[in-house]
């Protein structure tokens, strides 16, 4: 039938839309030029395996794949807008709808997927409307209140510690026995409780933040907290632009958290964050050559561990996703994007 | 036995420059010979005093670079000693710039400050 091939000929070369086939079970059966495109695989390569490869970890590990296909199987069909993962490992913001398709007996042959990439789309829309408006306003909030606690507790209760501090130690001085040793530990805890609060002022408000740009912010924090300790960094970029301050702050403050890890967890010798534009965002890693991850990181953190979902909290918030792998020997790495788009002055 | 060595401590917070001047004074072969409380009043008493050392605080009114400029300027034998609360980079090289070569992060142990302000007497 002529029709039938001009049919499968569209559907082949069509580049805008991932457009393939699943058995009644999930298993990819069909792959075209637009599915290569958008999500990296070549047919070779992903025809035989589960959809769920399509899907972040954390989905696969809450049954989402599973579950879509159910709604589909009942409703007929299942539109659903979220993170897909690439081969690479990056992620897009994906419109699905997948279809069941059912012989003339009705009897389920399989599924129908269409993708689009709504990726950069989205990151224009978010920036531009109410909420992205409300995230710049409220992630700028958020740094100032932190500084200003950082700075109150920096002159003002760090300053009268040090000041009673001195004076415990010149009080032990003048004193004997037991008297003294009382007051001696008097100071240590004092003593111990002033580096507590430096290191709170540290990570409430760390080198490099307030820099004009976040390439120099990073460099300066860079440069300040990582090197030594026989850790070196390099920093690489590609930005033509400053992002928006709130898309900065943002990077600024994952590649923070990623490089506390680095230096509490890593045991590494050398890190590297690189920054790179891409779909209308900036994507970032943050990659060290220690030990790597004990454990599968991102879908089961661990309680009282914030790091990891802090990272990916923020991330999120912005409209972009975050990542985290590193087997055990390999080194870890963080990677994340965020939408960077201009929303210019009213 | 030789003189004293001379001290001026310059901070803006009471409780700091008055246990800082104790514990100073307390030294044998150490006297405090001004107390400022900024910037100005520090450069003013230098120049008055000539001390030895002068142990200024970075972050007071009017700028512990500025002061450490001016005492070197009114002063030139005195040597200057930077006590802060930061530890910066961007804080230390501006008080290298001043011609400071001796910076104390506050919270060391008195022996050490005092240690300290010794060295940069003989030095
Ligand atoms: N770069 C890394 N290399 C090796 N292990 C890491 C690395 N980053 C994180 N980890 C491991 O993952 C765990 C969770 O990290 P996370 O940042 O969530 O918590 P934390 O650093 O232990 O505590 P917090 O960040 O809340 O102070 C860490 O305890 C550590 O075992
Ligand atoms: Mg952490």
């Amino acid at each position: 039938m002529p029709e039938q091939s001009d049919l499968e000929l569209l559907v082949q070369n069509v580049v805008d839309y991932a457009i393939f086939m699943l058995d009644p079970r999930g298993h990819i059966v069909s792959w075209n030029a637009g599915a290569e495109r958008i999500k990296g695989w070549t047919a070779g390569e992903i025809v035989g395996r589960h959809f769920s490869a399509l899907y972040p970890p954390a989905d696969v590990a809450a049954g989402k794949p599973a579950r879509e296909l159910e709604v589909a199987v009942a409703e007929g069909r299942l539109e659903d807008e979220g993170w897909r993962v690439r081969k690479d490992g990056t992620r897009f913001w994906a419109n699905v709808i997948i279809t069941a398709l059912r012989d003339d007996q009705g009897r389920l042959r399989g599924f129908g997927k269409v993708t689009r990439d709504l990726t950069e789309r989205r990151a224009v829309e978010r920036a531009l409307d109410e909420r992205g408006r409300l995230l710049a306003h409220l992630v700028h909030a958020q740094e100032m209140e932190r500084r200003r606690i950082a700075w109150d507790v920096h002159d003002d209760t760090i300053q009268s510690m040090v000041a009673v501090g001195m004076r415990l130690q010149l009080l032990a001085t003048r004193l004997t026995g037991e008297h003294q040793a009382a007051v001696t530990r008097l100071n240590d805890t004092v003593d111990a409780a002033v580096g507590r609060l430096r290191n709170l002022t540290f990570r409430l408000h760390p080198p490099g933040i307030d820099s004009t740009g976040l390439v120099e912010g990073l460099t300066r924090y860079l440069d300040q907290v990582v090197s030594g300790d026989g850790l070196t960094y390099e920093l690489t970029h590609d930005l033509a632009a400053e992002p928006p301050p709130e898309t900065s702050i943002t990077i600024f403050r994952i590649c923070q958290e990623a490089l506390t890890n680095v230096r509490k967890h890593a045991r590494a010798r050398a890190v590297t964050v690189r920054l790179a534009s891409a779909e209308q965002g900036v994507h970032v890693w943050v990659n060290d050559d220690g030990h790597g991850f004990e454990h599968a990181g991102e879908n089961d953190p661990e309680p009282g561990h914030f790091g990891l979902i802090e990272m990916r909290e923020r991330a999120e918030i912005a409209g972009g996703w975050c990542a985290v792998r590193g087997n055990p020997g390999e080194g870890a790495t963080v990677e994340f994007w965020v939408p960077a788009v201009s929303r210019g002055e009213p | 036995m030789s003189d004293p060595v001379t001290v001026l401590v310059a901070d803006d917070e009471p409780l700091i420059r008055e246990v800082l001047a104790e514990v100073l004074e307390a030294e044998p072969g150490l006297t405090v010979v001004a107390v400022a409380a900024d910037a100005g009043e520090a450069a003013e008493l230098a120049e008055l005093h000539r001390p030895a050392v002068a142990v200024l605080d970075v972050r007071m009114p009017g700028g512990g670079a500025w002061a450490a400029r001016e005492i070197r300027r009114r002063s030139p034998a005195t040597r200057v000693v930077a006590f802060s609360a930061y530890g910066d980079s961007a804080s230390v090289d501006e008080m290298r710039q001043a011609g400071v070569t001796t910076y104390l992060l506050k919270g060391l142990p008195n022996t050490a400050i005092v240690a300290a302000v010794r060295r940069a007497a003989t030095g």
